[in-house]
């Protein structure tokens, strides 16, 4: 997923060489695991884990941080995450930094009216607890606007939430909405036309069983013209995906 | 370096045990939990070299002994640097 969106990956830790080595053939890495023994790279980082008293096992792992750095080691983002062993989807960080949805992506399409809606997460699957992407594609048919914010409450913005209890926390980010004046109302108001696309992110509940299940959405949204407004819509959806089951440690081979 | 434990740790702990407990529950979690979670756990995002700055230079070993460094290990659009725990524990 990355690889093919040209960005490199590699891990670090406080782990010798020979731990590394191990775990790598035991899980078949193939990318870089480094070894930063006494942390040095790791304090250099400025990301010691302070939490941890010196004199314990766990003194010296870092925060569990993920960064993102273009090629000439510029920090992109930092991906500050709630623990160790959830990351964020490689698919998350290719659609919310490259703007591309990665592999065989299922994409739902909603149609109401004038409006057409296509949603899809950045990937197909997950593990339990990490972070996903999803996208939604508007496209408005000309003499149409929905509503963006903020907005007095009289009226409905256009959204997209999840009502799913796998799901336990979600944002989307929409472009800006353009301030429309409303000559038989007396307002102005924020509102979308045309063609424009939000990215947002999804929190997992952890654990969930293993297996292929669907996240359930509500898209929410008032179409207007110029001298019509309709009810408010609401649109349920589902999008399939599959949750990964956790890899045990295979058996460590036995020291000769 | 002496080592100053932090005077928060049971707070956070607290509030890790919260974010644990809804995470597991399937509970929403707010934007206001979810920062001081990530805050518990990685005490304070301020840590570390911030978006638009450069990471530290470095040079560190692999799994197979070869030293590796940024310049070798970031392809055309960048690289994904991924900080973790033990492999062993």
């Amino acid at each position: 997923m990355l690889e093919k969106n040209g960005v490199g990956i590699a891990a670090v830790s406080y782990d010798s060489q020979d731990i590394l080595k191990s775990f790598a053939d035991r899980y078949g890495i193939g990318y870089p695991l480094l070894s930063d023994p006494d942390s040095a790279v790791i304090r250099r980082f400025g990301i010691l884990n302070t939490n941890i008293a010196a004199g314990l096992r766990a003194h010296g792992v870092p925060h569990p941080v993920d960064y993102l750095v273009a090629s000439d080691g510029t920090v992109i983002r930092k991906y500050f995450v709630e623990n160790y062993q959830h990351r964020v989807t490689a698919s998350a960080v290719v659609l919310q930094e490259f703007g591309s949805a990665g592999g065989e992506v299922e994409a739902v399409v909603l149609r109401s009216g004038a409006l057409s809606v296509e949603i899809g997460l950045s990937g197909s699957k997950a593990f339990a607890g990490q972070e996903l992407g999803f996208f939604a594609r508007f496209k408005l048919e000309p003499g149409w606007h929905v509503y963006g914010t903020p907005l007095p409450g009289a009226y409905t913005a256009a959204s997209i939430t999840f009502d799913d209890p796998k799901i336990i926390r979600q944002s989307l980010v929409l472009p800006e909405a353009r301030p429309m004046e409303m000559a038989a109302l007396g307002e102005t108001l924020p509102v979308y036309g045309g063609s424009f696309e939000g990215v947002g992110s999804l929190l997992l509940k952890f654990p969930i069983d293993a297996g292929l299940t669907v996240l359930k959405g509500q898209l929410r949204f008032q179409p207007c013209s110029e001298t019509v407004c309709e009810p408010p819509q609401a649109v349920p959806f589902e999008l399939p995906l599959t949750i990964q089951p956790f890899m045990l440690p295979p058996a460590r081979k036995p020291t000769p | 370096m002496i080592y100053e434990e932090p005077s928060d740790l049971a707070e956070k702990a607290a509030v890790m045990r919260e974010f644990g407990r809804r995470r597991a529950a399937g509970e929403p979690v707010s934007e206001e939990l979810y920062a001081k979670h990530v805050n518990a756990t990685n005490d304070r995002y301020a840590t570390g070299p911030e978006r638009g700055q450069r990471i530290p230079d470095f040079t560190l070993p692999d799994q197979n002994g070869v030293a590796r460094s940024l310049g070798d290990l970031t392809a055309p659009n960048g690289l994904l640097l991924v900080f973790h725990r033990s492999a062993d524990w």
